[in-house]
């Protein structure tokens, strides 16, 4: 791990430079996002390929998919919480259902606007993606992951959903990790209990891991970075072993990675034990300081150190 | 690329007519369907696909083929006649509009059907998309023109003024959106519901260049359409004036025929009067 922290939309906007530097056709369409995108640095070099549509989610959405009819690999660009929301018909019919060539970034998602609240909190991105046909998933959780699957969705043809993060983070991955679509990430090897987490919390996973280490506990943890598809072999296989689970986001409990991991459980038939850190389902998440809301929901590397004992003593 | 067909007003009548009976056959067959909705188009439908579009069977995936997006996606069984008359579909394949698993379903897929460039259905998307496709052309100097045909009803859906607003923004002069306006709604007259008037005004004030044509002459409609500038900086509104249910008197400008089926004895006069 580097000490050195990056801020995954600049990983992301140096994916889209490099993309039209080799060739492919790209056009980022904003809603008056290009500061949340951090688009500066591809609209000096590519002015023409970047489109501001103004503050029209639904519009964004239309547009890009009439530019991926066009020719063009449309990559929009906004929060997610107006993404998912005020578009979501727009995701549906005009990207996913025909199954156009546009990439949907969803920016800040998760509560990574804490104190702004639950109108900016997106904690439903992934169970709603999840619902609709055709489109592949993702989260990246570090610098060389995020590049990873830029430089891969821009090269895939079809709907794909980046749920991005906001924060400066931390490289977890090594320099030659390759992402693969379908496949989970080991952070790190463990026979005692496995995590699993997803963007972002995947640190707060890998930190827990460590802490645990010091306590002779080992922790498998794994990044769940392609979440449709998802790796159900590795899923089960770090099951079977541990036969303990704790799953991590920033997501509600309802329909996200925890949902995925426990439909895995039962359908595999893993007997496992199992719980799920995240927003409780049927709740808006509090608002405030984003390390206060982690801390609040256990979704930090102390609320997974503290479940992982749990699950221990009571096993 | 031009029009394969080209054909006059007066040939384009003819097939309008041929077009009405397929929808009238296909419709009962299915036991189902939008009869009125389908009806109000087929001349704009008739004139485009005969005259206008500069589309060919053989070029269905040319970059430089005009592009047509049916946005108000119910008056799909329209649009399959149309393709049919055109020799673009098997005239079989209308056995199966609304059967399981269909080439032909109740809204247009375009992985299924030739010359669909979106999934419409829900009302409001096809003018967003078109503003894309109409940029996307300018982009990359391409001279294909985009036309989006919207019910009138749906011009109530808020994501056309997103959609108007930036296609003016953007000078999109290969734009042209068609509404057909036939004043009826699922449930009622459309000033009744929730009013559009003044709509030309709206469009103007919106950044169109705005006319009006009669939707169910083929002479008037080519006419207005071929002298459109496609260069001056301004997407187009034709708002053209129909009758739902056209060509069918007794399901002519009724609500209750937006998707009702004649029984038996009401098609024996509807294509008595369609001769």
């Amino acid at each position: 791990m580097h000490e050195q922290k990056h801020d995954l939309r600049e990983a992301m906007v140096q994916s889209f430079i490099k993309a039209v530097d080799r060739g492919i056709n790209l056009a980022v369409v904003v809603s008056d996002s290009t500061s949340t995108s951090k688009i500066k640095p591809f609209a000096q070099k590519y002015p023409d390929r970047l489109i501001n549509v103004g503050i029209a989610e639904q519009n964004l959405v239309g547009v890009a998919a009439g530019l991926s009819l066009g020719g063009f690999v449309a990559v929009t660009a906004n929060a997610a919480c107006f993404l998912v929301a005020r578009a979501n018909e727009q995701v549906k019919n005009d990207v996913c259902y025909s199954n156009t060539n546009v990439k949907l970034i969803g920016l800040n998602a998760g509560v990574c606007y804490g104190p702004l609240a639950g109108t900016h909190h997106a904690i439903d991105d992934i169970s709603i993606m999840l619902g609709l046909g055709n489109i592949v998933i993702l989260a990246p959780s570090d610098a060389i992951d995020t590049a990873a699957i830029f430089d891969f969705a821009l090269e895939y043809e079809g709907p794909v959903y980046i749920r991005m993060d906001s924060d400066k983070l931390p490289v977890i991955h090594n320099e030659d990790y390759r992402f693969e679509l379908g496949r989970a990430n080991l952070l790190r090897t463990g026979t005692d209990i496995s995590i699993m987490a997803m963007g972002s919390t995947a640190h707060e996973a890998y930190f827990a891991g460590q802490e645990l280490e010091a306590d002779s506990v080992q922790a498998e943890v794994i990044n769940i970075s392609s979440i449709r598809p998802v790796d159900k072999e590795a899923i089960a296989e770090s099951i079977r072993k541990t036969r303990r689970v704790i799953t991590v986001e920033e997501h509600s409990l309802h329909g996200g990675l925890g949902s995925i991991i426990a439909e895995i459980i039962v359908e595999e038939n893993l007997q496992a034990q199992l719980i799920r850190l995240g927003i409780p389902q049927g709740q808006f998440s509090k608002a405030g300081p984003r390390d206060k809301i982690r801390a609040h929901y256990q979704i930090d590397k102390n609320g997974i150190v503290t479940a992982a004992q749990k699950l221990l003593q009571t096993s | 690329m031009s029009n394969q067909f080209k054909l006059q007003p007066a040939q384009i009548v003819e097939k309008a007519k041929e077009i009405r009976k397929k929808i009238i056959h296909t419709n009962v067959r299915a036991g189902q369907g939008h009869t009125g909705s389908d009806l109000s188009e087929v001349d704009i439908l008739a004139s485009l696909f005969f005259r206008i579009l500069n589309i060919q069977k053989d070029r269905i995936d040319d970059p430089d083929r005009d592009r047509f997006i049916l946005s108000k996606g119910h008056g799909v069984c329209g649009l399959y006649c149309t393709l049919v008359e055109a020799g673009y579909l098997p005239e079989e394949l209308l056995d199966t509009y609304l059967q399981f698993d269909s080439d032909m379903p109740g809204h247009p897929v375009r992985q299924k059907c030739l010359f669909v460039e979106l999934n419409t259905g829900a009302l409001g998307h096809g003018l967003s998309v078109g503003v894309g496709l109409a940029l996307s052309a300018k982009k990359t100097n391409r001279r294909f023109r985009v036309f989006v045909l919207t019910g009138d009803g749906e011009l109530q859906e808020g994501s056309n003024w997103e959609a108007a607003m930036s296609g003016a923004h953007f000078k999109l002069d290969n734009l042209v959106l068609i509404v057909d306006r036939n004043t009826l709604q699922l449930a009622d007259r459309t000033e009744t519901i929730m009013g559009l008037e003044p709509l030309a005004d709206k469009f103007r004030a919106f950044g169109f260049e705005v006319y009006r044509a009669n939707g169910h002459d083929p002479g008037d409609l080519i006419e207005t359409i071929e002298s459109l500038d496609m260069h001056n900086a301004m997407p187009k509104a034709v708002i053209a004036k129909t009758i739902k249910g056209k060509g069918v008197s007794f399901i002519e400008d009724r609500a209750a025929w937006h998707h009702r089926i004649p029984n038996e004895a009401e098609v024996l006069t509807a294509l008595e009067e369609l001769e």
